[in-house]
């Protein structure tokens, strides 16, 4: 168990974080830049679509990442407590993906 | 676009908040976009601030992970519910939300022109859920513990609602509100927020996607630029006058939600 309030494994976890975050804002801003650039150059082809798409994904999950990174390592320290509390939010992010197709509106 | 993007930053990150609550207003009221594409667009922008910003800030140990993770269960229930809301109600009824939310983020910044933060004695007992950080300004390690729990996630979700509602992070809200009531120093307060405001976002816009709402093309420009803006405003903010700029866009801000009115009623 880690000492409450000045875990030294919660300091792994957010450089961990950080990585995720910075991996993903520059994969998807390439693909976000690329695709635009693209578009502006020869219209609006399917190579520049996918990755205008592909970078918006990418964008969009990478906060989801971040939680996923957050479970595994609160699995790894047995803190079913933030174990519970982070699939939480995981099921709550699936369940706007579901919501978003499932409900008919007007 | 890529212009509103990078003025939306740069405003953004000299004011510490998003740029959600001027990038809105402005694709909606300047270029015509309907409300809840303009809240989609901007939320996406949303996503990347938070990313960015919390990738520079790993290792300061200004996020308090845990407290976040709790709060953040409240703040996705309720950008979930906010995003199926926003798709029922009718665009005049956002703008007039928009107008109320633009008019107390504005009193709200002028309410806060002269506070400083409290420094606490490092003696205290974080708990598990407190924080402790080294501050730069004073030299000192600062630790607090959290306060009223209840209250910080009625105002996380009060905030997620908000947020899916009408595209902005939702900062404005949960700032204020767990430096004021939960005890926690300002700084760590806007660290965890702008982490959290990451999935936040991320829930409402998958929302909008998923209907339709959310253009590859018409974010791309808008998120390079927020990204390009908020770098150029953490550079300025070291020489601008933080007072006078609060003063300036809460003067922006209250004719937004004039603006903003004057649509719904038309």
């Amino acid at each position: 168990m880690i000492p409450p309030g000045d875990a030294s494994g919660d300091r792994n976890l957010e450089a961990a974080i950080g990585r995720v975050l910075r991996l993903g804002v520059l994969t998807s801003s390439a693909c976000l830049g690329a695709g635009l650039v693209i578009t502006l150059a020869s219209g609006s082809t399917g190579v520049a679509g996918g990755l205008l798409t592909a970078g918006l994904v990418i964008l969009l999950a990478t906060p989801a990442a971040r939680v996923v990174v957050s479970t595994i390592t609160y699995a790894r320290e047995r803190d079913w407590l933030f174990v519970a509390l982070t699939l939480t939010v995981l099921a709550e992010l699936i369940a706007s993906s579901i919501a978003a197709r499932v409900f008919r509106f007007h | 676009m890529l212009g509103a993007g990078v003025l939306a930053g740069a405003l953004g990150a000299l004011l510490g908040i998003g740029g959600g609550v001027f990038l809105v207003p402005f694709l909606h009221l300047a270029l015509g976009f309907p409300l809840k594409s303009a809240a989609a667009i901007s939320l996406a922008t949303v996503i990347a601030t938070s990313s960015s910003v919390s990738a520079g800030r790993a290792g300061e140990q200004l996020i308090n992970l845990r407290f976040g993770m709790v709060l953040e269960v409240a703040t996705v229930a309720g950008s979930l519910l906010g995003g199926l809301t926003a798709q029922l109600l009718a665009e005049t009824t956002l703008q007039r939300l928009f107008g109320l939310v633009g008019i107390a983020v504005a009193l709200a910044m002028l309410g806060r022109l002269g506070r400083r933060n409290v420094i606490l004695d490092p003696g205290v007992d974080p708990g598990r859920l407190g924080g402790r950080f080294h501050d730069a300004e004073s030299g000192g390690t600062v630790t607090y513990r959290i306060k009223r729990l209840p209250v910080a996630l009625l105002a996380s979700f009060a905030a997620g609602n908000v947020s899916s509602l009408l595209g902005i992070g939702g900062g404005v809200i949960k700032v204020p509100v767990l430096n004021a009531c939960c005890g926690v120093p300002l700084r760590a307060a806007a660290a965890t927020s702008a982490l959290m405001i990451g999935v936040t976002a991320t829930t409402g816009a998958i929302i909008y996607y998923g209907r339709g709402d959310l253009s590859p093309l018409a974010a791309a420009p808008a998120v390079l630029g927020v990204q390009l803006g908020s770098g150029l405003g953490l550079r300025l903010g070291e020489r601008a006058s933080a007072r006078w700029l609060k003063i300036l866009m809460a003067a922006v801000l209250l004719a937004v939600a004039a603006l903003m009115f004057l649509r719904s009623a038309r």
